[in-house]
């Protein structure tokens, strides 16, 4: 007997996609109740599953157990608050069915989505909400992923889930104005969502993947609905699989991480280069020009040099200046400097540092600092170059970055 | 040399545990489908687990089970093994069977 297999992401995703249809039926302000009542069911499942093997279909089953475990709560409310009442009346009727196409699956994912974008509440919390209720992932999994604690992750969800316990019962459907309007934000967290997995100094790799390939998977619900299918979002899945695509040369075989110019180009994965490169080429269509569009250029600059020196490196200082345009960072200002050095000179690159005033945030961390030390050890002046490193190895949030400093920065 | 049969009891201790998150699911599904799948000829009935009963006695009966234990009962399943020793490694391999507050209780099943 072959053993009953389920895809590797089964459970997970199930809940998300539980949680949004769920959600969908009675709608967010029992987003509690609907969590609990998915999470009760995966559990029988696995009980019921690991004794018996998997039924004909485990998503109908899942559903048929969520859905009953679901009524039972909101029953038992029921009878503690009349108010609900004739609310659930037409709802049992109407969701009796259980068959549902892909689309209405994604649509439903999709809608939850919205919801969790809520302008009023925190973009961290709505990355949080989005984790959690799309993900699967669990407050411990969240923190670990985040870099932050457990306590920090439920006060974020408490803050987004009491704001959606004041939403009203017909959340909206996916064409209204409303969610139109929401469109920015969604790519936002998408993108964050995507950027907290690449750019973390978290040195587990399996799980920062993870949370790139979420973000690859939410956008991509995205841009198959009507709503989505904007210049901005194929920019966005474009940056994603073109960074995506260098995220096992960024790594040595020891684990660390290495630089730019030290990578083998040869580990760069095509098959996602390929699909970042047709996403930019949708994403040109039109006259919309997002900062995702700057940040893929730039992505696909680098994918297609043949070597680090060979990179266009006018290419790039002309799409940081774009980029600055379209969102306004210090960080892009310092990326512009580097590439100008390597465009120019070395000192036309320490001009451009020198005449911007950067918030503490940025003039006090390790990447400052570093790309400070790199340029006036490149212009000559050792004795600032010196000092710049030192500063950069002790602002160092992690041990494999400052592994990279040391390395990079090596001179008397 | 025939086989015997041993009579498997899981018990843990009672109160809330942390629930597992999706992935932990995921992972203990595929871990116990291994195990399942390895001794599949040893496995003679899977057995389930136990819920709320009664318990009846000469004076009566009472609700069970038995509310003052430090222990509760929560499965069963029966296995053949060569020798106790076997089946004990059976059940002491199989996932979440021997984890942090509980334990398999391995008793041969003697016939006459």
């Amino acid at each position: 007997m072959t053993p009953p297999s389920l895809d590797d992401n089964f459970f997970r995703h199930e809940y998300g996609r539980l949680v949004s249809r769920l959600s969908c039926h009675v709608g967010v302000q029992h987003l509690q109740e609907v969590e609990d009542a998915v999470q009760v069911a995966l559990l029988k499942a696995l009980e019921a599953w690991e004794y018996t093997g998997l039924p004909e279909n485990p998503v109908a089953w899942l559903y048929r157990v969520a859905w009953n475990c679901l009524l039972g709560e909101l029953r038992k409310q029921n009878r503690k608050s009349r108010i609900l009442r004739e609310q659930f009346a037409f709802e049992v009727t109407s969701t009796s069915d259980e068959s549902c196409t892909s689309d209405e699956i994604q649509d439903e994912l999709l809608r939850m989505l919205f919801v969790c974008c809520d302008e009023t509440i925190p973009i961290d919390s709505q990355v949080v909400l989005a984790l959690k209720t799309l993900c699967g992932f669990d407050v411990g999994e969240i923190a670990i992923r985040l870099f932050t604690t457990s306590a920090n992750v439920y006060k974020r969800l408490d803050r987004a889930r009491e704001r959606l316990r004041e939403t009203t019962t017909d959340a909206f459907d996916l064409n209204c104005e409303m969610v139109v309007h929401r469109l920015p934000a969604v790519q936002q967290v998408l993108y964050v969502l995507f950027t907290e997995g690449y750019f973390s100094s978290n040195s587990n790799c399996v799980i920062r993947r993870e949370l790139c390939d979420e973000a690859i998977r939410l956008a991509k619900v995205l841009a198959s609905h009507p709503l989505g299918q904007q210049a901005s979002t194929y920019a966005l899945l474009a940056l994603m699989h073109l960074h995506i695509a260098r995220f096992a040369g960024r790594t040595s075989l020891s684990g660390g991480l290495l630089l730019l110019e030290e990578q083998n180009r040869q580990e760069w994965n095509q098959q996602e280069i390929g699909e970042g490169l047709s996403y930019l080429a949708m994403s040109a269509e039109g006259d919309e020009f997002s900062r995702f569009h700057a940040e893929a250029g730039i992505a696909a600059e680098h994918c297609l040099a043949p070597t680090f020196k060979d990179t266009r490196w006018d290419r790039i200082v002309e799409m940081y200046e774009l980029l600055e345009t379209t969102a306004v960072s210090p960080v892009h200002a310092l990326n512009r400097a580097v590439a100008v050095a390597e465009w120019k000179s070395p000192i036309d690159g320490l001009s451009i540092l020198d005449s911007l005033t950067p918030p503490t945030w940025l003039s006090g961390s390790y990447m400052w600092a570093a790309v400070y030390s790199d340029i006036h050890h490149r212009c000559g002046n050792i004795e600032s170059a010196c000092r710049y490193r030192s500063i950069a190895i002790e602002t160092a949030p992690s041990d494999a970055i400052r592994e990279l400093i040391k390395r990079r920065l090596q001179f008397p | 040399m025939t086989s015997k049969k041993f009579l498997c009891i899981q018990r843990s201790q009672p109160g809330e545990r942390q629930q597992p998150s999706p992935s932990q699911m995921q992972e203990m599904y595929a871990v116990f489908n291994k195990w399942r799948e390895k001794f599949s000829a040893n496995i003679v009935d899977m057995g389930g687990r136990l819920g709320g009963g009664k318990v009846a006695s000469a004076d009566g009966v009472k609700d069970g089970p038995f509310v003052e234990a430090k222990e509760i009962v929560g499965g069963f399943m029966i296995i053949t093994a060569e020798s106790i020793e076997e089946a004990v490694k059976i059940a002491s391999e199989c996932p979440g069977v021997v984890s942090p507050g509980s334990c398999v209780e391995v008793r041969e099943i003697t016939t006459p």
